[in-house]
């Protein structure tokens, strides 16, 4: 019965690295990425892009992952969390989410830093409205929604004033 | 006389000792924030399932009936599907086939009958998650349905709290009241005669849905030794072993749970751990290889306890000038199938169910019943919401009945420094009293009185706003359920690094970290030294569960007890270098020096370093056993709780007419928390309180069908906050001092949401003038209460 | 039925090739868009397939809105966050696409869910379909054996069908543009603020001179069947009136209860979801006046 469903190779880009694999038609990219690919920064809470947990940037664009058949994301660019920023160092966005003290259990943290960078890459200068309308599709059951809100607009001035990254060290001290 | 217990006198000897502090109280970024932030690193449990390549998973197959007899069970199908390697049926358990936290009463597979639509009738062990759930769809089960009950009063009547005769869940049970509880104090009868005014009423809460974004969990790995290494999605990893450890026929050393950090847990992940740990168990047990389960976002909705349901009467009375002389209440929990944490519940709405105040007749009886329902247990409050919005309720009753303001009645009413709860127990200063200062800060952050006469006057058009008030008590720790004890290992390792080891559990709500920042404080270390291991029950002692608002308290006080101890014999080292007097000594590490003579300065790492030659051991084992709670089954007279968390909750509210909807403007809180510990936690805990809160109060329901079946099983039609849902949230705290508490604090975890729907629904009754008896407040039900008093003036209405 | 959750995936290489695939093997393989839907179908064990046609692939050609001979077309695996980015949500006529984006689902579904897709769900609370009711939308269904255009009032039969066979494809939609001083608006509500099904959805087109409503579509999730459906004869009572909160209110207590029935289930009951639906009637009707009134998103 394996036959029936024959794998297809692809070949994608994360995080700024190259990885082929291996996929079967049903498989969807938040399974490839987490259990194939062992990439933890993309996490699953729904499976039915409900959440906003298993959210990636793909092409540019947030998708939720768990609704995205494998096989499609051949040839395309995606970005976690842990590739907002190189080796060592965490994106002004991050910064932010530290600074306000928004982490709480942490599991929606991946998606909505990834929907902050681009609220942030398309609208430097957000109002309340517009920052609650792009995260209006993740849920935090930790309560932090106020400091979201208040770290987008953290992240904002940081890369207003040309503070894109920060050293890990720096933060963990 | 009375030996004080050491553990007991260190902790009251710290309290009294220290004023002035480093650490304790400050804001500081939580250990983890970082790991979390980067993503990098696995952090929970299913984040480990890449590691175990072809590990095989195991799916639950489950009832297709609420309440049934399985007169046939053939699975004969889905074992030859092919990539199925194993299914496990009832008979293939090798101990005991029973997971019920509290009471025997839940087997892990069924045999006999199906009580509710999750539970399981067999678990297909295959290749991936799609061969198994294909494989399960070819088992063929015979059933002899049996009627299925969703109402409570189905079971019990509600006056008389007498079961009914009903075809019994639980029939080995012989009957399906799983518990029973009452206080009995002074006369109710010669009080309400002696009343001016009395309001009765009844109340009806829903089943709540824990939705922590992080589903349930496992990983089992057979060991070597023939037993089994579970990780796993638990607050109460010592829990989750006993229960593996009787289903697998094994002792408890050889069945080995690690719990990482959880994505969420506010009581759901307290005991699904015992079940979805045993299936992962069982399944790597009987194969011999590692397996691994995900529960999908529905099957977490229905295989994990909810909040219990409420129906109950109160009936209060008063005298002209505002006093309480009696308080009467029959309350009804409907724990579901299981009764999971139940009987715990209803005892602990029960100490509770008259609210903070000065009673001095009370009757109060509590009964938690069956039914086939998803079964109810643990979530945040543990049956305190439920309770308070009754009563709080009552008490804005009393209150327009007097004439009187809803603060002032509570003011004359609640309970201060010297009093006597309905229990009899004595709320010495010993405890931590703060309760009036907690109301009186609430008023004045929120300008109370001038909001709710300006309000008032907004009883017309088609936006009406409302302020409610609502005070709050939560017991710290488990009271009478068990013994009650915890404990911490605090390891210095050569390189002054400080290993920290708890079975305490941490799903979001940081609680561990003010465990640092205590032994911080007392060792003289920066929080920056230590690391805190994850809870494994091979390598750190038994710390009882993550419950309970328990870890600050009791946790604490453990630290206290290990961090004292430590640093005595730190203080024995370094004088031996330094020369001055132990008590002299002063840690501000990496710098460790006399106080009086602070020119001489050696090293934390020297200090180290001398321990080691002079054979002075750097690790302490640090233990805690709570004061004996009390409570007489007849009369509930006691001491049932250490102390009480106190709170005052102030709510805004604007309503929109025409649609009913509720928007919730500001939600003013005041905690007493003892002492504040760890400041980002608290102000995290009065945040989360209050949003889970206002999902209880005006959004969130699980709903059954007549069979018994789920109607929202999923996170678009189970409706929690979002953050355009969220209000301002403006808080301040009060630190009464709990003379036991580490450095004086109590727990906050769940005192944080039982005061908010109470105060939501105070602040939606002031604005429509009209009684709220029933959660949630949908905007269908603020229309059929508009509609009832006809105060419709949209010209557009039906 | 017994369950398959594993399937194929045919990848075609355009338009045409989807079309042959589905002729030779629908209803055993159908076809996938965003997948927003179909997915989740898959999972909870509704649908039953052997294999999906991505349509994914065919999105360079059947993704765009554009104005052609006085009509609007907009190729159905056009995103809704296209939508959002295309000429559509700065005219004033076409304002209600700026709602539908707002209402709909999540930011990022947004970047899945499909013009086409949508319609296909034939779910009532298919937003974009509503909307376009209001605009007395037609669909473009092709096949391998040819094509044909079919009012979007006609293409629903049921609870989850279409008057569509499973060889055929919905490629398009289309609708005549519309007079200035009209404009069109989509209300939902729900029990919480963001990421609403909504009890109701309604939408409106209304063509106004001066305060006269000169003509207006009126299109709610369900009239009394279970698709979505033109309150026509709130319709008529309309036309010619002038949009006032008197003639509104008369609509909906004279009209719409008599044209309208509602289901109850465990979300809403029928009383107040027949309630709502005039009280949303009311408010996005005005919403449209004060659009045309200011030219703009009001």
């Amino acid at each position: 019965m394996y036959d029936e469903y024959p794998s297809v190779k692809i070949r994608l880009r994360v995080d700024g690295k190259h990885y082929e694999v291996y996929v079967k038609p049903y498989e969807r990219l938040v399974d490839v990425l987490r259990y194939k690919l062992g990439i933890v920064s993309v996490k699953e809470g729904c499976g039915r892009g409900e959440c906003g947990s298993c959210v990636v940037l793909m092409n540019g664009e947030l998708v939720p992952s768990c609704l995205i058949l494998a096989i499609r994301a051949n040839g395309s660019e995606i970005t976690t969390v842990a590739g907002l920023a190189p080796e060592g160092k965490i994106h002004a966005v991050q910064k932010a989410l530290l600074d306000v003290h928004a982490i709480q259990c942490g599991f929606c943290i991946p998606g909505v830093a990834l929907a902050i960078k681009w609220l942030l890459d398309k609208n430097p200068n957000p109002s309340d409205e517009e920052i609650k309308e792009v995260l209006s599709g993740h849920y935090c059951r930790c309560g932090s929604y106020l400091r979201f809100i208040k770290a987008v607009k953290t992240a904002s001035k940081y890369i207003r004033e040309g503070r894109i990254y920060f050293d890990i060290k720096e933060v963990i001290s | 006389m009375n030996q004080i217990p050491e553990h007991l006198r260190i902790v009251e000897e710290v309290f009294s000792k220290y004023r002035r502090f480093v650490y304790v109280g400050k804001k500081l970024l939580r250990w983890d924030a970082v790991s979390k932030v980067t993503g990098r690193a696995p952090i929970f449990t299913a984040d480990f399932v890449s590691r175990y390549r072809d590990a095989l998973y195991v799916y639950s197959i489950r009832a297709k009936y609420a309440h049934a007899i399985i007169k046939k069970l053939d699975v004969s199908e889905v074992s030859q599907y092919p990539g199925v390697v194993k299914v496990i049926t009832a008979k293939d358990i090798p101990g005991i086939n029973d997971v019920g936290y509290v009471v025997p009463d839940q087997p892990l597979i069924v045999d006999r009958k199906v009580r509710y639509i999750g539970d399981v009738l067999a678990l297909v062990v295959a290749r991936d998650y799609y061969i198994a759930r294909e494989a399960a769809e070819r088992v063929h089960v015979e059933y002899e349905k049996l009627p299925v009950i969703t109402n409570p009063l189905d079971v019990i009547d509600l006056k008389t709290l007498d079961e009914k005769k009903h075809v019994l869940i639980h029939e080995e049970r012989g009957s399906d009241v799983v518990a029973r509880y009452r206080i009995r104090r002074g006369d109710v009868e010669r009080g309400f005669r002696e009343a001016d005014v009395i309001v009765e009423n009844e109340y009806r809460t829903q089943f709540q849905e824990h939705a922590y974004i992080e589903p349930e969990a496992a990983i089992a790995v057979p060991e070597s030794d023939g037993g089994v290494t579970v990780i796993l999605t638990t607050q109460c990893p010592f829990e989750a072993r006993k229960a593996i450890a009787r289903v697998l026929g094994l002792p408890q050393g050889l069945v080995r749970v690690i719990a990482p950090l959880m994505g969420g847990g506010f009581g759901g992940k307290e005991d699904v751990g015992n079940v979805i740990g045993a299936k992962a168990a069982l399944a790597a047990y009987l194969t011999g290889q590692p397996t691994t389960i995900i529960y999908t976002r529905e099957e977490s909705f229905i295989s994990h306890s909810k909040r219990h349901p409420m129906i109950a009467r109160y009936r209060h009375g008063a005298k002209k000038d505002g006093t309480l002389v009696a308080v009467e209440a029959k309350i009804i929990l409907d724990t579901g199938a299981y009764a999971s944490l139940g009987p715990f519940v209803a005892w602990r709405a029960t100490v509770h169910s008259v609210g903070p105040y000065r009673v001095p007749n009370a009757k109060v009886d509590t009964v938690a019943v069956y039914t086939n329902n998803v079964y109810a247990g643990a979530f945040r409050g543990f049956g305190n919401p439920q309770v308070h919005f009754a009563v709080e309720r009552q008490m804005d009753l009393l209150a327009e009945e007097l004439g009187m303001d809803p603060v002032d009645l509570r003011f004359k009413n609640i309970l201060r420094e010297g009093d006597e709860t309905v229990h009899g127990q004595l709320l010495s200063k010993d405890l931590g009293v703060g309760l009036e200062e907690a109301l009186r800060r609430a008023v004045n952050l929120s300008n109370w009185y001038e909001k709710r006469r300006k309000y008032s006057l907004h009883s017309k058009g088609l936006v009406r706003k409302g302020i409610g008030a609502a005070v709050l008590w939560h017991g710290n720790s488990i009271g009478v359920e068990a013994a009650d004890y915890s404990s911490v290992s605090l390891i210095v390792n050569s390189d002054g690094t400080i290993t920290f080891r708890t079975g305490l559990t941490d799903f979001g709500q940081g609680a561990l970290w003010g465990l640092i920042l205590i032994a911080s404080e007392i060792l003289g270390v920066p929080p920056s030294y230590f690391i805190i291991e994850r809870a494994d029950t091979s390598a750190v002692p038994d710390s009882g569960p993550t419950v309970a608002s328990r870890t600050t308290v009791m946790g604490g006080a453990a630290t206290v007890n290990a961090a004292y101890k430590l640093r005595q014999r730190l203080n024995e080292v370094a004088s031996h270098i330094l020369g001055c007097s132990p008590s002299d000594v002063e840690i501000r590490a990496p710098d460790v020096f006399c106080r009086s003579n602070p020119l001489r300065r050696i090293s934390w790492r020297d200090v180290i370093e001398e321990a080691h030659w002079l054979g002075i051991p750097l690790q302490e084992f640090g233990y805690y056993r709570a004061p004996s709670a009390s409570w007489d089954e007849d009369t509930g007279q006691g001491s049932p709780y250490i102390t009480y968390t106190f709170g005052a909750v102030i709510a805004e509210v604007t309503i929109d007419v025409e649609t009913g909807e509720v928007t919730v403007d500001r939600i003013y809180t005041v905690y007493d928390v003892g002492k504040v510990i760890n400041k980002e936690g608290v102000e995290h805990q009065a945040e989360c309180g209050a949003i889970q809160g206002l999902g209880y109060a005006l959004m969130e329901e699980l709903i059954h069908d007549a069979e018994g079946r789920v109607l929202n099983a999923n996170l678009s039609t189970y409706y929690i906050p979002t953050v355009a849902d969220t209000p301002e949230i403006i808080y301040d705290w009060v630190e009464s001092g709990y003379k036991q508490g580490p450095f004086g604090a109590k727990g906050l975890g769940e005192p944080s949401l039982v005061g908010i729907a109470a105060a939501i629904a105070n602040a939606v009754s002031h604005a429509l003038k009209a009684e709220i008896n029933e959660l949630p407040i949908t905007p269908e039900k603020v229309y059929l209460t508009l509609k009832k008093l006809s105060k419709l003036r949209n010209d557009v209405r039906m | 039925m017994v369950l398959i959750f594993r399937f194929n995936v045919y990848r075609p290489k355009d338009l045409d090739d989807a079309l042959e695939i589905l002729d030779r093997e629908a209803p055993e393989v159908i076809p996938i868009a965003g997948g927003t839907d179909v997915l989740v179908l898959v999972r909870e064990g509704v649908i039953r397939f052997k294999g999906l046609i991505d349509l994914w692939p065919l999105r360079r050609k059947l993704s765009f809105v554009r104005r052609e001979d006085e009509f609007i077309r907009i190729g159905a695996l056009t995103t809704i966050n296209e939508l959002g980015r295309s000429f559509l949500t700065s005219d004033v006529r076409y304002l209600g696409f700026h709602d539908l984006i707002h209402y709909f689902a999540t930011p990022y579904i947004r970047n899945l869910a499909t013009v086409g897709g949508n319609i296909a769900t034939a779910h009532p609370l298919s937003d974009v379909a509503i909307l376009l009711l209001t605009l007395n939308a037609e669909v473009k269904l092709m096949s391998a054996k040819g094509e044909r255009w079919v009012p979007l009032e006609n293409l629903y039969v049921g609870k989850r069908v279409l008057r569509k066979e499973p060889n055929e494809l919905i490629t398009e939609v289309r609708f005549r543009e519309k007079p200035t001083n009209s404009s069109t608006s989509l209300l939902k509500f729900d029990r919480r603020k963001a990421h609403i099904m909504g009890y109701v959805v309604v939408a409106t087109h209304a063509y106004m001179d001066h305060e006269v409503i000169k003509d207006v579509a009126i299109a709610f999730d369900s009239v009394g069947k279970p698709y979505p459906g033109r309150a026509k004869l709130v319709e008529e009572f309309l036309k010619g009136k002038p949009l006032t909160n008197d003639v509104l209110s008369k609509a909906v207590k004279e009209v719409l209860v008599k044209e309208m029935t509602r289901i109850s289930d465990y979300r809403a009951t029928s009383e107040y979801r027949l309630y709502l639906s005039g009280v949303l009637l009311k408010r996005s009707l005005l919403k449209v006046k004060e659009r045309i009134q200011r030219g703009s998103l009001g």
